[in-house]
């Protein structure tokens, strides 16, 4: 298995998709992780990409599914769900 | 109702091999009910924090005793995730977009970087919500309850032996192009 890319739910995206994910893949690696760079190098290849994205999902009535979901700020808890379960079953 | 099932798991890999694998863990062979990957969202804070959000398409599996009441085809997923390479941490958080109505699963994932043992350990918590009760009557209660349980199970096995896969051969790839 070489370095297969999965691919974006609007097809016409898909190439675009892979030429941001090839670049986003080098950067995090031999960059960000390495503390060399804090922004992201892809910006031309991010732009051409979000566009087919954005345009996708207006095409598939997606738009407001997906706001919504952006707006979540799961991480505002610490990563842990509130305890309001009526059961827990610790593994 | 509301049910958390929560787990622990190591491996025996790095910080930048784990969250690298993480961000690219679809397309393997243990996940083959995802149909697409998106990035909707990515960007680096004033902390030096990475935040991403993704869009995942999956083909759905329902159980059986769920198909009188839905016609599920496939389901959307987002996933957020914000790693901090300083502390060699990421946090994530995944929950379905659509069916919320029926059944909202979370999962939470918590990775960090062990320096003593150089081991990445991952705490995992899932949460299932379902106004079925309200509905079915409680013995469609207890089959969400009971089918939630192994459903966590064996998805935290197929995720982990998946993400496996996806380390092992990104260090066979570094190790051959010698970065």
């Amino acid at each position: 298995m070489g370095n297969i890319m999965s691919t974006s739910f609007a097809p016409e995206c898909t190439e675009a998709k892979k030429k941001y994910d090839d670049c986003f893949n080098s950067w995090y690696t031999d960059k960000f992780l390495a503390g060399k760079s804090m922004q992201n190098e892809c910006t031309e290849l991010w732009y051409d990409y979000k566009a087919c994205v954005d345009a996708a999902l207006v095409k598939r009535g997606m738009v407001k599914m997906v706001d919504e979901a952006r707006k979540d700020a799961p991480f505002e808890t610490g990563g842990i769900p509130q305890d309001n379960s009526d059961a827990t079953n610790e593994k | 109702m509301v049910l958390c099932h929560k787990s622990t798991n190591q491996y025996d890999y790095s910080f930048p091999i784990v969250s690298y694998s993480w961000l690219n863990r679809y397309p393997n062979p243990y996940a083959k009910h995802v149909i697409s990957v998106d990035t909707l969202d990515s960007s680096v804070d004033e902390h030096g924090k990475l935040h991403i959000t993704k869009l995942i398409r999956k083909s759905g599996s329902i159980p059986s005793w769920a198909k009188p009441f839905l016609s599920i085809t496939d389901s959307w997923i987002v996933e957020k995730a914000v790693i901090d390479p300083a502390t060699q941490t990421m946090e994530t958080y995944t929950r379905n977009l659509d069916h919320t109505g029926v059944i909202r699963i979370e999962e939470f994932n918590n990775y960090f970087f062990d320096d003593k043992d150089e081991k990445t350990y991952v705490k995992s918590s899932v949460k299932f919500t379902s106004a079925f009760r309200q509905y079915y009557g409680f013995s469609i209660k207890d089959k969400i309850e009971n089918w939630s349980h192994s459903k966590f199970t064996e998805n935290i096995k197929k995720s982990r032996q998946g993400l496996l896969l996806v380390m092992q051969n990104f260090q066979t790839r570094r190790l051959k192009n010698n970065v």
